[in-house]
């Protein structure tokens, strides 16, 4: 076979589309082998486009088995070797190996990143032997025709050496941790009971629970004060406007009552009228987490989700690379260019037309940066096949976003009348906007409600319509979302823009908490009480944070590989060392949390029928079908069972039926949508849906 | 020595948890009395019916009440 340049990439669809790219026909013959599909292009010479699967190549013990810690001595080794689940891989790294030995040329052209760029190395060096000193590096922040051939006609003459150092260290110092504290926990846990559970901690792992269970304690010793509130309307021309007392909140009932005395009925007079012009600048390009947060709170999409839809619209070449934590858009990007090919689409045309009529254009920017990539930006292609609901949500806020950063500031007006009622004061506010600037750019995705006033005057009187006084509670801190704990992870700087939302998933797959606004398991508040009892550090933010800035400057060249696994080393062995110590009163306090856990998830509820009773989830010892039975029965006490589905699983939703009282569970079962199931067959709400369906067979059956 | 509301090791009377909670408990009771003329055992059978307190904040309160009426 002719000799040719091997290029390696990231993933089947990043390879797809880099083959696309550089074959002067735009037809690259797509060949499978074993499985793997890999692209042959035609440029100035042959080229091979080959995809990865994502890291193909891992850190793994370097000897011995999986019962014992501390481990210290590792290696890198390939996926399908050091983990359970990753068979497939083989054939992937068989496959580069075999392509890398007629290959006369090596280009690395995995995503510009940490990741990326470790997966580009380790093939190199694994699969393609030593191959990476040789390679070169093809850096680019879109998938775009232009931005390819530009980079493949220009590559960096090596590989980025820090960025993978970085990339080596972060794995290699999270596998040491991650690998021995969780070994600690379910080898205690195991000794002790004999049963096995997974249970894991990880150096953010443990924080991120850590700031949890914080909120969690704070929330469960929550005793609310009372308080009163007093809402008062006015009438101003035939129309009702809200008014609002000088005090929020009122702290005794008898003031409160007093004030209600002393303006109930009565006539006020304007005092005074503030007027307030202000503008609002545009926001900043989304960076990953910006847009994590925009996507929950507009579309409740969790980071995670969020990260893995704006992937694909990168593998699709319609946004920018996502993973960034930069808030800049350099010129080069070509923001004329951008909003040209964006007004093709009607829906863009007209707003797109507006900023290009601008002699000057300049985004706002924010502070961060990142060396790799820019903010996250559309590249102005345009779907080539029709996007999902997900998809186009996701890819509209980010074309929206680069838009309204290039607007001009909003202004808006403010207004706030003083009323004067018996001398207390009541506050009449409206928003108003002057100028939409940025905003006709972002619209839908807006947030703020106008409120317009009438033309007011000094000493105009004003009769209070109605007054109330509302008994009101101070609320408990807010819950976590996977949206709000990612931004808390930013702030103090644990873990990376990359896996922050695989970690918070983590939690989630051990059992640590559940559901969307977060709530802390018994098992996840054990987990972190026993840490904190006997080995505080790993739980420990202060600790995680240092290290994330010794990675750091590995990654800046600031510091060596070697000396920041010495040290991470060296604090690991007496953490575990305490833990080994304490392996039985560990393994205690863990066996029974999991115990507890374990328990916990199979109850339901309360049982309707005797009242005392908890309702559970049990298996028939004759059948082994599984079924909802009253605690009470052990007792003799009462023999209430419900029938369950036998497919799929089954979990409590600690919440009621609307139409009964009666406690939910949800189905899941593979390929289908989650079905939230009330077990009370004689539930009105089944009864109202029987007939409901009734009646639409009816009418059915009518127009036949 | 057990909590006495959960199976943890208590610190007095209650375990680690329980005991801030009761801590809670305790305090806020000024702020309720200034708010409404209220006694110790209406305060207690009002957080424990109130949604907005913690669940454990709402063990200590029961536990509490039912010492009260023994």
């Amino acid at each position: 076979m002719e000799k040719y340049a091997l290029v390696i990439t990231e993933k089947p669809d990043a390879a797809r589309r880099i083959a696309k790219a550089l074959d002067s026909q735009g037809k690259p013959e797509r060949v499978e082998e074993n499985g793997v599909p890999y692209f042959l292009a035609d440029r100035d010479r042959k080229l091979v486009v080959v995809p990865a699967l994502g890291h193909l190549y891992t850190v793994d013990h370097d000897r011995g088995g999986r019962n014992y810690y501390p481990v210290f001595n590792f290696k890198w080794a390939p996926r399908y070797k050091a983990e359970r689940g990753a068979k497939e891989t083989r054939a992937w790294v068989e496959t580069f190996s075999k392509l890398a030995k007629d290959a006369e040329d090596f280009i690395a052209a995995c995503d510009y990143d940490i990741e990326g760029s470790l997966i580009g190395y380790c093939l190199l060096k694994y699969a393609c032997k030593d191959k990476e000193d040789v390679a070169k590096r093809m850096k680019f922040s879109t998938l775009t025709k232009g931005e390819l051939e530009k980079t493949y006609e220009a590559p960096l003459s090596h590989l980025d050496f820090a960025l993978i150092e970085a990339g080596k260290t972060r794995h290699e110092v999270d596998w040491l941790y991650g690998v021995n504290l969780s070994r600690a926990l379910t080898l205690s846990a195991k000794r002790w009971s004999g049963r096995y559970a997974t249970l894991s901690t990880g150096r953010v792992q443990g924080p991120t629970l850590r700031f949890l269970v914080k909120r969690e304690r704070a929330i469960r010793c929550f005793v609310p004060k009372p308080y009163w509130s007093i809402d008062a309307e006015i009438e101003i021309k035939g129309a009702a406007y809200e008014v609002e007392y000088e005090r929020k909140k009122i702290w005794r009932k008898a003031e409160a009552d007093k004030v209600v005395d002393d303006c109930k009925g009565r006539t006020g007079k304007i005092e005074s009228i503030d007027v307030k012009k202000y503008r609002q600048k545009p926001p900043y390009p989304f960076d990953l987490g910006k847009l994590q947060t925009e996507a929950y709170s507009l579309f409740g999409y969790t980071p995670r989700r969020t990260a893995g839809i704006a992937q694909r619209l990168y593998l699709e070449a319609l946004i920018s690379y996502p993973r960034t934590s930069s808030q800049k858009l350099p010129p080069a990007i070509n923001y004329r260019a951008i909003l040209k090919a964006l007004s093709k689409r009607p829906t863009y045309k007209k707003l797109a037309s507006k900023l290009l009529k601008k002699e000057e254009l300049k985004p706002r920017e924010g502070k961060k940066e990142d060396p790799a990539h820019p903010a996250v930006y559309p590249t102005g292609n345009l779907p080539e096949r029709a996007l999902s609901d997900q998809e186009k949500k996701i890819w509209d806020l980010v074309v929206r976003r680069f838009m309204a950063v290039f607007g001009e500031a909003a202004i808006k007006q403010s207004m706030k009348a003083t009323l004067l009622v018996n001398s207390h004061n009541f506050y009449l506010r409206g928003r108003h906007i002057l100028k939409e600037g940025w905003m006709q750019f972002y619209k839908p995705y807006i947030r703020t409600e106008e409120v317009l006033l009438p033309p007011l005057k000094e000493g105009e009187a004003m009769k209070l319509k109605h007054l109330i006084q509302e008994d009101k509670f101070t609320n408990p801190p807010p819950r976590y979302n996977p949206s709000s704990l990612l931004k808390k992870m930013d702030e103090n700087g644990i873990g990376t823009k990359a896996t922050r939302a695989d970690i918070i998933q983590t939690l989630y797959d051990r059992k640590y908490v559940r559901d969307k606004r977060i709530e802390v398991t018994a098992l996840g508040f054990d987990i972190v009480e026993v840490l904190r009892k006997h080995c505080p550090r790993v739980i420990s933010v202060k600790f995680t944070r240092e290290l994330e800035e010794k990675m750091e400057q590995v990654q800046a060249g600031r510091e060596k590989r070697e000396n920041v696994l010495v040290e991470a080393v060296d604090r690991l062995k007496p953490m575990l060392e305490e833990l080994k110590e304490k392996e039985k009163t560990l393994g205690e306090a863990l066996s029974k949390a999991v115990k507890k856990a374990r328990m916990e998830e199979r109850i339901v509820g309360k049982c309707p029928t005797c009242g005392t009773g908890k309702l559970i989830i049990l298996y028939s010892r004759k059948t082994g079908k599984r079924f909802i039975g009253c605690t009470n029965y052990f007792n003799g006490l009462c023999t209430t069972s419900f029938p369950l589905p036998q497919k799929g699983t089954v979990r409590s939703l600690r919440s009621e039926c609307k139409g009964c009282g009666w406690p939910l569970v949800e189905v899941r079962t593979k390929g289908r949508r989650p079905w939230r199931l009330c077990f009370n067959s004689d539930c009105p709400r089944k009864e109202e849906r029987r007939k409901r369906r009734e009646v639409q067979n009816l009418r059915k059956g009518s127009s036949k | 020595m057990k909590c006495k509301i959960c199976e943890r090791e208590a610190v007095n009377e209650y375990c680690e948890l329980h005991e801030k909670a009761h801590q809670k408990v305790i305090q806020k009771y000024e702020t309720w009395k200034k708010g409404i003329d209220i006694s110790w055992k209406e305060y207690l059978n009002e957080i424990a019916e109130n949604p907005y307190t913690g669940s454990w904040a709402k063990d200590v309160a029961r536990h509490l009440s039912r010492k009260e009426e023994k």
